[in-house]
C-alpha cells in the first residue's frame, strides 16, 4: 500500500504549538458533566474485553483528521467508542441513527461490567507484561537506531507507538522492561506478539536543531522498532 | 484509500451537541444490556472522589521521611504499590524517576495522553492538550518556564515520553524548608504538577 507516509495527526511531538494553559488548583476534575460520563462508558466498555487499550488508541488516532483536530479530548473518546461498538457488531448504524435500540430492553450481557465488579476491575488493571520468551537482543548501554514508524506497522493504516520525531535516530538502551504486548499487532486483533520493551534515551541535540546540550528524551520502544548499530 | 469511508463513520451519525451525543450512545448501550449505568456511576465516583494526586503525594512524603521506603518505591515500585492497594488500571507498570540537583524529570505522552492514573487520578486538560504534547519533548525548558519553573542550564532535563504501558512518576527533591516536618505535613507540600515534573514542591497555602 502506498500513501500514509505523512506524519499522522495524533503524532505531534515536536510540532510548533501555542502556549500551554495550566489549570488552577480548584478547577474541577471534569470540566463538564458529560466528560465523566464518557470516561465511565469508555472504561466500562473496555472492561467487556471485546477490544484492548491498543485497539481503543488506534480508533481514536484513526478518526478523520478534521474530527481529531476539532474534537475535545472526551469527544475523541466518545467517537472512537461509538465506532468500536458498531465495528465489533454490538450496535448497528441504524440504532445510532435512530437513537434507539432495534429491540426490547435486554438483560445485562454476560461480558458487561456489573457495578459490583468495578472496584476489583480498576484495582487489578491489565498488565501488558508477558513471560520472557527469548533473551533480549539489546543490552542496557547499547547504541541502537530506530526504524521508520510505517516500517513497524502490521497493516495500513496501522498502529505504532514509535513517534516520528524519534524515527531513524540513534539512541542508547537505558532499561529493559521485559516482554510486553506489541500494540502494532494487538490493536488490529493480530495477536499479542510480546516483545522485549526498552526505554531508549536520545540526546535532545540529536532530535532537534535547537535541542539543549545535555538534555535527553526517553522513548519506550519495542524491539522491532530498533536496529543494532554495526 | 483507507480514509475514504470516514464520511460515514458511525460517530458522525450521533447528535452534534456532545452532551446529547453521550446520552444517545448510553441510552442504546444500556437498553442493549452492554453497559450497566451503575457501573459507570461507580467508575466516575472512584476517579472523582477517591483516586487522585493525594495518593501520589502521600507516597512522596513517605519516601522523603523514610529512606527504606524510598528505596522500595524506586526499586520495587509495582510491588510496593500493590501491597499498599495503589496499583491498578493505567498504573500497572510504574517507574519512579527521581529529581536531583543534576537532573530534572518531565513526563509527557506525545501520542495520546498516558498518565499514571492510580497515583495521580485522571490527567488535567493541559496534559492532554496539543500544545503540551507537541512542545514538551522539544522545548521542555520553555514549557517549564510557562509553569513558572526555571531550570538552570547546567541541570539536565530528562523528558519521558510515555509511548508504552510504562507510567512515570516524578519523585521531586524535598525542599530544605520542609525538613523535620512529619509525613502528613510533608504531603501537603507535594502538588500534582511536581509529580509530573511541571512543578516543584511548594509550602501549603496558608488557610
Amino acid at each position: 500500500m502506498t500513501g500514509c507516509k505523512m506524519k499522522p495527526h495524533h503524532d505531534m511531538g515536536g510540532d510548533s504549538a501555542g502556549p500551554i494553559m495550566p489549570d488552577k488548583p480548584d478547577d474541577p476534575i471534569f470540566a463538564k458533566p458529560w466528560h465523566k460520563r464518557v470516561l465511565g462508558l469508555t472504561v466500562a466498555g473496555g472492561a467487556m474485553g471485546a477490544w484492548s487499550i491498543d485497539t481503543s488508541r488506534f480508533w481514536r488516532e484513526n478518526l478523520p483528521k478534521a474530527d481529531y483536530q476539532s474534537f475535545s479530548y472526551y469527544e475523541k473518546w466518545l467517537a472512537a467508542l461509538t465506532n468500536l461498538f458498531v465495528a465489533r457488531g454490538f450496535v448497528t448504524r441504524e440504532e445510532i441513527i435512530n437513537g434507539l435500540p432495534s429491540g426490547p430492553k435486554q438483560p445485562l450481557h454476560a461480558a458487561a461490567l456489573g457495578a459490583d465488579r468495578v472496584l476489583a476491575m480498576l484495582a487489578a488493571g491489565a498488565k501488558a507484561s508477558r513471560p520472557e520468551i527469548a533473551k533480549p537482543l539489546f543490552q542496557e548501554g547499547q547504541k541502537v537506531r530506530t526504524r521508520l514508524p510505517d516500517a513497524t506497522k502490521r497493516q495500513m493504516p496501522g498502529h505504532t507507538r514509535l513517534p516520528h520525531y524519534a524515527a531513524d535516530k540513534i539512541g542508547v538502551i537505558l532499561f529493559y522492561h521485559g516482554h510486553h504486548v506489541l500494540p502494532n499487532s494487538n490493536a488490529h486483533f493480530l495477536g499479542e506478539c510480546p516483545e522485549p520493551l526498552y526505554s531508549v534515551e536520545f540526546s535532545s541535540a540529536d532530535l532537534w536543531p535547537d535541542g539543549h546540550a545535555g538534555d535527553v528524551v526517553i522513548v519506550d520502544c519495542w524491539q522491532s522498532y530498533l536496529e543494532p548499530m554495526t | 484509500m483507507p480514509h475514504d469511508h470516514h464520511d460515514e463513520d458511525a460517530h458522525s451519525l450521533l447528535p452534534s451537541e456532545p452532551a446529547l451525543r453521550v446520552k444517545a450512545l448510553e441510552t442504546i448501550l444500556v437498553q442493549k444490556g452492554l453497559i450497566d449505568p451503575a457501573a459507570v456511576d461507580a467508575i466516575i465516583d472512584r476517579y472523582e472522589h477517591h483516586i487522585g494526586p493525594q495518593i501520589g503525594a502521600g507516597l512522596i512524603a513517605r519516601a522523603w521521611s523514610d529512606p527504606a521506603f524510598k528505596a522500595q518505591l524506586v526499586n520495587n515500585t509495582d510491588g510496593i504499590l500493590s501491597d499498599l492497594g495503589f496499583g491498578g488500571r493505567q498504573g500497572e507498570h510504574i517507574v519512579v524517576v527521581e529529581n536531583t540537583p543534576d537532573c530534572h524529570n518531565l513526563v509527557v505522552c506525545t501520542l495520546c495522553s498516558c498518565y499514571p492514573w492510580p497515583v495521580l487520578g485522571v490527567p488535567p486538560a493541559w496534559y492532554k492538550s496539543d500544545a503540551y504534547r507537541s512542545r514538551a519533548v522539544r522545548e521542555p525548558r520553555q514549557v517549564l518556564a510557562e509553569f513558572g519553573v526555571i531550570i538552570p542550564p547546567e541541570q539536565k532535563i530528562r523528558v519521558w515520553d510515555s509511548t508504552a504501558e510504562i507510567r512515570y512518576l516524578v519523585l521531586p527533591m524535598q525542599p530544605a524548608q520542609s525538613r523535620g516536618l512529619d509525613e502528613s505535613e510533608l504531603a501537603s507540600w507535594v502538588n500534582r504538577n511536581a509529580m509530573i515534573g511541571t512543578g516543584l514542591p511548594q509550602p501549603p497555602a496558608k488557610t
